[in-house]
């Protein structure tokens, strides 16, 4: 999951760099329509993957889980 | 435009200073959580804050940069030019052929660098809102090849964009034709626009065909 989560990243943040470089119509599509949803995907397979962790368990937030 | 070769007075300010800034520090950002993102890959895990920060904070930092300079950048006129169905536009104001458009390009009358923006955005915040809403159709429109040339307007010209300027111009307001009250308020309420009746459509009909290439 970490794996497919920092795959995701490294993609959208290959669509961000050239619109950043030189601005233009393809960039920004490219930026827009490509890197903002491979960002939101990265973000929500890492959510998971904390989730099933336990990250946001009421017993890991109150600090009893020192298993994990 | 190389200052050397036209004179120094005739480089407009904007020219060459861009916004440096804007376009490394998402740049800087992604590089980081690349690098985090690359370490993650070869490791196959990382301690929970290191990987909340590669993974979230970072690429979230640098889209939210990457997307203010994208609202700014979008405002210039190579911006527009870029897109294939706008680059003939762009040319025809560049060009000078006579357009109520190239005249104002032409003449300074609008500022060059954001020329489209300055016209099709109303005045205001909502004006900008709005004018960034309806780039965003754009894109969808070019991404999915749902346009048809000639490429008209959606919906009517925003005339406060000429008064903006023309408004309290004294020759605007000699003109005979602008000074019954019907006509003023037919024009103020949108039943009537500049263009089309009195003057002239902003730009030439094949211009608005689309055309085979960018404008930049």
């Amino acid at each position: 999951m970490t794996r497919l989560s920092a795959l995701l990243v490294i993609a959208a943040m290959a669509a961000l760099i050239p619109m950043a470089l030189d601005t233009n119509g393809q960039t920004a599509i490219g930026f827009a329509f490509v890197g903002f949803p491979l960002v939101g995907l990265a973000i929500l397979v890492y959510g998971y993957q904390r989730w099933r962790e336990g990250a946001f368990s009421e017993r890991s937030r109150s600090g009893d889980d020192r298993t994990a | 435009m190389d200052a050397s070769e036209i004179g120094p007075l005739f480089v407009p300010p904007w020219a060459g200073h861009g916004l440096g800034w804007m376009s490394w520090l998402p740049i800087g950002l992604a590089a980081l959580a690349i690098g985090i993102a690359l370490v993650a890959i070869v490791r196959g895990r990382l301690a929970p804050p290191i990987a909340t920060l590669g993974l979230v904070v970072l690429p979230l930092g640098a889209y939210a940069l990457g997307s203010m300079l994208m609202l700014e950048e979008s405002k210039g006129t190579e911006f527009c030019g870029s897109c294939h169905v706008m680059g003939p536009l762009v040319r025809s104001l560049k060009a000078n052929d006579g357009s109520l458009a190239s005249i104002h390009y032409a003449k300074g009358a609008v500022p060059t660098q954001e020329a489209c923006y300055v016209c099709h955005s109303g005045y205001g915040i909502w004006g900008t809102f709005d004018a960034k809403m309806a780039g965003v159709g754009h894109m969808i429109r070019t991404v999915t090849g749902r346009y048809e040339t000639p490429i008209r307007l959606a919906g009517t010209f925003d005339i406060q964009s000429c008064l903006g300027c023309h408004a309290a111009a004294e020759s605007f307001r000699k003109v005979e034709e602008h000074q019954p009250l019907d006509v003023q308020q037919a024009l103020l309420s949108g039943e009537m626009g500049c263009t089309g009746d009195c003057h002239d459509v902003a730009h030439p009909e094949e211009a608005l065909m689309g055309g085979d290439g960018a404008g930049r």
